[in-house]
């Protein structure tokens, strides 16, 4: 009986070294005579994903499209250079990031460009928060609550930079060197845009609950100042 | 068991939320939040809004997308 179960482990395990096996050298032995099909099969599954940041990105689903069929055709064009075992994702990231500053953000109002990581934190309004803990439960609550068209015109209303960093950072889970590399800015000015992103993301939320009564009657959020 | 404090706590919550932190101060903080209810009700804000902006960000490409995208890898040569 221990025997049998013993023998299912290890069957088991073979099974699990064979599937990392093959999943490891897959990409070392592509059929050298398509390279397209070795870049479909790598890099298409993050199409839903650099959509989702291309619509943060351009705010409409036709630029979002063209965006993220132009960083295809360019990560393509430079799959040669990619090297295999490195973050993929995060590659096509900054490919996209590039294509957008590129093409897309000289088309575009941007009234803080060059500037936003140098305003000081009373030019984006607000201090820290003082809200108090009875009131913060009910914030977190609240914001549990929120419709997503509010967290996205929230995050619209947030300048590019700070919301981009909060894309990569939440929504994403990249780390802060890796958001660094895709924005190509040092991890200070990482997680300074981060900081201040979140906390005027998180202002916004609240107003909006306050103003929806999508809060709780005892809630105080006055505390967040605006 | 040594606490952090609030200051410390607070100034890091960020990086600990989105775990930057060495492990010592993961820790650290770990330690604080279990004791501080202050602390830990802004750290459950922190997590509430990551993890709002996180799925009210979700997408789905359209089908036309995904087919304009092979058709113009296809047309290319490398």
């Amino acid at each position: 009986m221990a025997a049998q179960a013993t023998l299912t482990e290890r069957q088991i395990l073979e099974d699990l070294e064979l599937a990392l096996m093959t999943d490891t050298t897959a990409p070392a032995t592509p059929e050298p005579e398509d390279p397209r099909a070795l870049f479909e099969e790598q890099a298409l599954q993050y199409m839903d994903q650099l959509y989702a940041a291309a619509m943060r990105l351009t705010r409409n689903p036709a630029d979002a499209a063209d965006l993220v069929q132009e960083t295809f055709v360019k990560a393509y064009q430079a799959f040669g250079q990619f090297q295999q075992g490195t973050n993929l994702k995060a590659w096509l990231y900054r490919i996209q990031t590039n294509t957008f500053i590129n093409n897309y953000r000289k088309n575009q109002r941007n009234p803080y460009q060059g500037t936003i990581d140098d305003l000081e934190d009373w030019q984006l309004g607000s201090a820290e928060s003082a809200t108090a803990t009875s009131g913060r439960s009910a914030e977190a609550e609240a914001i549990d609550h929120l419709p997503d068209s509010a967290v996205k015109d929230a995050l619209q209303a947030i300048p590019e930079d700070f919301r981009m960093a909060v894309y990569f950072a939440d929504v994403e889970g990249f780390s802060y060197q890796e958001i660094a590399d895709i924005m190509k800015t040092p991890v200070g000015t990482v997680m300074s845009r981060l900081h201040r992103g979140r906390r005027m993301l998180r202002e916004l939320l609240a107003d909006y609950a306050r103003e929806r009564g999508i809060v709780t009657p005892e809630a105080d959020l006055s505390g967040v100042h605006k | 068991m040594t606490d952090c404090g609030c200051d410390k706590a607070k100034a890091e919550l960020e990086e600990y939320l989105h775990r930057e932190l060495s492990d010592q101060d993961f820790v650290d903080i770990s330690d604080h939040l279990a004791t501080c209810s202050d602390c830990s009700q802004e750290h459950l804000v922190g997590l509430a809004l990551s993890d709002k902006v996180r799925r009210a960000c979700q997408e789905t490409a359209p089908e036309e997308l995904r087919a304009a995208v092979i058709g113009r890898l296809e047309q290319l040569q490398v």
